[in-house]
């Protein structure tokens, strides 16, 4: 009772901050309205007992992503001449919902076919022992392979970002 | 007993001598002497003679021997249609390439001594070659493809010959009126040998099998196909109404003129009726026509002739008058009859031209019987055979033009066909009158006329030739006079036999013979002490000075018509509209190109929404909403 | 009685509201949260169908979005970065230097 009560409060959560993030004018509004729907949908990987990536969500998505963009807005100093200004925004987004609702129903018609399973607490299913023990041993070669992913993508970022030299 | 392949030979030689004289003539042109390409040219055509007379011979000498072929190879083979190169000669055709070749070889000599010091002397003799060469090849063909092969040779060599002098555009365009009268003519040629091909070519298409076979074509079919087949000898042949070109092609050196717009070309036509004379004989209607078509032919050329000034001109007219007797008489069924008069006429025209060609040479160049006015002692051999010709053709007995003359006149009475015997009787009349209207103005002027040397090569074909017209009428001394027919006997086409009484066929002769002397007589009167040419002062006469308009009323129906068409098109449809659609299409596909470009805006976000729209578009076809 | 599927229902959901973002919006950052909206909801079918199957595999597979998530969005800002200093405006539509030239017009 108690979980399909939170699940409810947290899917309508999602929704709505995802809704206003992509109508805001703002863009702080915006990464704000997305750091909402960060959260509750880390909320439903703990609903699906998935312990481990619940955290990994709520520390380094909707805390260094999302950071990272919210210090960059600021330091890039946005002005208002700077943001487009979008005149027929609300049609847009409406008439782009209306046109997207096939795919949608061709997805959740796909999804149908899945035999129906309850979606209960288990206790130690997600936990990080049990990622962990798959991590190193199914999965270490990939693992190691984002490591270098990463490194990659920190040296690209500075040689990106770095200001021209003056000859 | 020789050897068929003399057949072959026969025509192949003068296409060899062609291809000699026309390799060399494009290599060296005129650097190599003249006495070389004439040899050749001669050379290969008295072989053609010597080998025909050899042919003729051995049907003399072997009385069983009715025909001779020769198959060379096969040529089309399609499903069950074939058709061989093959040669076939009976008694028809060995006459044929008896006169022809012989001619032939004399109108050559004679060329050579004409065509002395004329630019292009090699190319002459070559396209000469290469006519007597397609001429044989229509007479010994033994299917009518191989006819038709040889009658478009003789076409083409026709108009190569007439617009030899081909600096003048006039005379290139008398070649051109020349061979597209022929093409009209030649298609209904073609169209009637499709129709016969499809009908009756069941068994084969030789004219052995044909003949065979002839009374399986349903009987509309054939009268069709005897008429179109008469069309293809209307322009051959310059009948009306495909005749205008004769007159101009006599715009070609004068042996031209005489070798094929006199003995040959353009008898192929009636050659042409007498080897099919076994679907003629199946429709006497078109063979009425036809003598219709002959006599008015003749009368109206004769008419014409009566007033023309240019001496060619006059025996050109003469030619197509002579023409339409023959056409009387294998209209009328009497194939032996016209091939007879094709004979005797070959002979005299042949003089006839060569002796104008003599006479124009000696007055430097000068076509106008009013200018060349001479005395007769001045060109004796000239003289002596032209008055051989001129009477021969004027049906004086006993040379030949009486008897051959005489034969077809007797035989359209016979036929009950009066009209016809009345034309022919006024064009007799005619004939000799325009005839000894040139003769009396030419011949006897003053005698003080400064002349160009004669060639001997020139006078004597003229002396063989006068031999020929005078005694060839004895050929055929029909039975009436004591003789027994041998040549009509001896070439035995499927005549028609009709039967006069004797005093009837005396009667008619006489007639013929009272009716010359009075042509004779008028033109001496009018023309032997003060000839003068024939001015517009009548409305007949300026008829007949304009040859009846004919040139006039074809150019303003068919020649401007179709020029203007011709101008619509090229500037209208060609530049405004097929351009346009051509220009239309590119240019489309240019500024599609820059449509579709103007999608590569470089904005992502553009991108991004046609992928969705893709997206949506395939999940609307897989929710089968579609 | 929530059922595993009704995850992923809300998944394809937010799924869609991203490419409606991606679409619809000129501002770039919005552009680039609504991409990073299309991964988390990726994300949460993968952990949908884990707990669907009970096994971990794809768990570990949401686990790698996330770092290259993480990844993708150092280099993301860091061009955005240099659009803005280059042209001082955050429209998409203003970068087109990739689209088509105006051709001439050829009329031959």
């Amino acid at each position: 009772m108690l979980i399909e009560f939170i699940f409810i409060a947290l899917s309508l959560i999602t929704l709505i901050s995802a809704l206003g993030m992509i109508s805001f004018h703002q863009p702080i509004n915006s990464v704000l309205s997305f750091i909402v729907t960060l959260l509750s949908i880390a909320g439903l990987f703990a609903l699906l007992s998935s312990s481990f990536i619940f955290i990994v969500q709520v520390i380094i998505y909707a805390g260094a992503i999302m950071s990272l963009i919210l210090f960059v807005i600021m330091f890039l100093n946005i002005k208002e001449k700077n943001i487009p200004n979008e005149p027929k925004k609300a049609l847009w987004i409406s008439g782009s919902l209306i046109a997207i609702s096939p795919f949608t129903l061709l997805l959740v018609n796909a999804l149908k076919t899945l035999p129906q399973k309850e979606a209960t607490i288990i206790n130690g299913f997600g936990s990080i022992e049990a990622i962990g023990r798959e991590l190193f041993s199914k999965w270490v070669l990939p693992f190691e392979m984002i490591s270098i992913l990463l490194l990659i993508a920190l040296l690209g970022a500075i040689v990106l970002a770095k200001k021209e030299q003056n000859r | 007993m020789i050897n068929s392949i003399l057949l072959a030979l026969i025509v192949l030689i003068p296409f060899l001598g062609s291809l000699i004289i026309g390799f060399f003539y494009a290599f060296y042109q005129d650097r190599i002497k003249e006495g070389a390409y004439s040899f050749i040219g001669i050379g290969s055509v008295l072989t053609s003679a010597v080998l025909s007379i050899m042919v003729a011979l051995e049907f003399f000498q072997n009385e069983n021997l009715t025909s001779m072929s020769y198959v060379a190879f096969e040529w089309l083979h399609i499903s069950s249609f074939v058709i061989n190169v093959g040669f076939f000669a009976d008694h028809l055709s060995v006459v044929m390439i008896s006169f022809v070749t012989v001619i032939g070889t004399l109108i050559h000599i004679y060329a050579a001594g004409y065509m002395n010091k004329d630019e292009g002397y090699g190319k002459f003799f070559a396209y000469f070659n290469l006519f007597m060469g397609s001429m044989l090849l229509l007479v010994l063909g033994d299917n009518p493809i191989m006819l038709f092969i040889g009658w478009e040779g003789v076409g083409l060599c026709s108009y190569l010959l007439i617009s030899y002098y081909h600096k003048d555009t006039l005379n290139v365009k008398a070649g051109n009126k020349a061979f597209i009268l022929n093409r009209i003519g030649d298609f209904g040629f073609l169209i009637g040998m499709l129709l016969l091909f499809i009908y009756g070519g069941a068994g084969g298409f030789t004219f052995g099998a044909l003949e065979t076979n002839v009374s399986t074509v349903p009987s509309a079919m054939l009268t069709a196909i005897a008429l179109l087949l008469f069309v293809g000898a209307m322009g051959k042949s310059a009948q009306i109404p495909l005749y205008v070109w004769l007159p101009d092609a006599m715009a070609g050196p004068t042996p031209v003129s005489a070798l094929i717009h006199a003995a040959t070309m353009v008898t192929a036509g009636v050659y042409m009726v007498a080897r099919f004379a076994f679907v003629y004989n199946l429709t006497p209607d078109v063979g009425l026509f036809i003598a219709y078509i002959g006599a008015f032919s003749a009368l109206f050329a004769a008419l014409i002739a009566s007033h023309q000034s240019d001496i060619k001109k006059i025996l050109a007219y003469s030619t197509m008058s002579q023409l339409g007797y023959m056409f009387i008489a294998a209209g009328l069924g009497l194939y032996s009859g016209a091939i007879f008069h094709v004979f005797t006429h070959a002979f005299f025209k042949a003089l006839l031209f060569m002796g104008a060609g003599v006479l124009i040479v000696a007055v430097h160049h000068k076509q106008d019987i009013f200018d060349i006015r001479m005395h007769r002692a001045l060109l004796p051999i000239t003289f002596v055979t032209m008055l051989i010709a001129t009477l021969a053709i004027s049906g004086v007995p006993p040379f030949a033009g009486f008897f051959s003359k005489d034969a077809i006149m007797a035989h359209a009475f016979a036929s009950g066909h009066y009209g016809i015997w009345l034309i022919s009787t006024i064009t007799a009349l005619l004939t000799a009158y325009y005839m000894f209207r040139l003769f009396f103005t030419v011949f006897f002027g003053a005698r003080e006329k400064e002349l160009h040397k004669i060639n001997s090569s020139m006078q004597l074909p003229l002396i063989i030739l006068a031999i020929g017209a005078a005694l060839t009428g004895l050929l055929n001394l029909p039975h009436f006079l004591g003789g027994e027919n041998q040549f009509s006997n001896w070439i035995s086409t499927p005549d028609k036999a009709l039967h006069l009484s004797i005093s009837a066929e005396w009667v008619l002769t006489t007639l013929n013979v009272i009716l010359s002397g009075i042509g004779i007589f008028f033109a001496w009167k009018h023309f032997g002490r003060n000839p003068q040419p024939s001015n517009a002062q009548s409305s007949i006469n300026n008829l007949l000075l304009n040859k009846f308009y004919v040139d006039e009323v074809y150019d303003t129906i068919f020649v401007k018509n179709i020029r203007r068409l011709s101008y619509f098109f090229s500037t209208i449809i060609d530049v405004r509209v097929i351009s346009e659609i051509i220009k239309q299409s590119s240019s489309g596909y240019f500024r599609l190109g820059v449509i579709t470009g103007r999608m590569q805006n470089g904005n992502v976000r553009f991108y991004a929404l046609y992928m969705v729209a893709g997206i949506i578009g395939m999940s609307i076809y897989l929710l089968e909403f579609l | 009685m929530i059922f595993v599927t009704d995850y992923m229902i809300l998944a394809v959901l937010l799924f869609s509201i991203g490419i409606v973002g991606v679409v619809s919006r000129r501002n770039i950052i919005v552009l680039y949260m609504s991409i990073e909206l299309m991964l988390n909801a990726i994300n949460l079918i993968f952990v949908a169908l884990s707990r669907q199957f009970e096994q971990l595999d794809t768990q570990i597979a949401a686990l790698m979005v996330i770092a290259i998530a993480a990844a993708e969005a150092a280099i993301f800002l860091a061009v955005i970065v240099l659009l803005f200093r280059n042209r001082r405006s955050l429209d998409a539509n203003v970068f087109t230097l990739l689209g088509q030239r105006e051709q001439p017009k050829n009329d031959k």
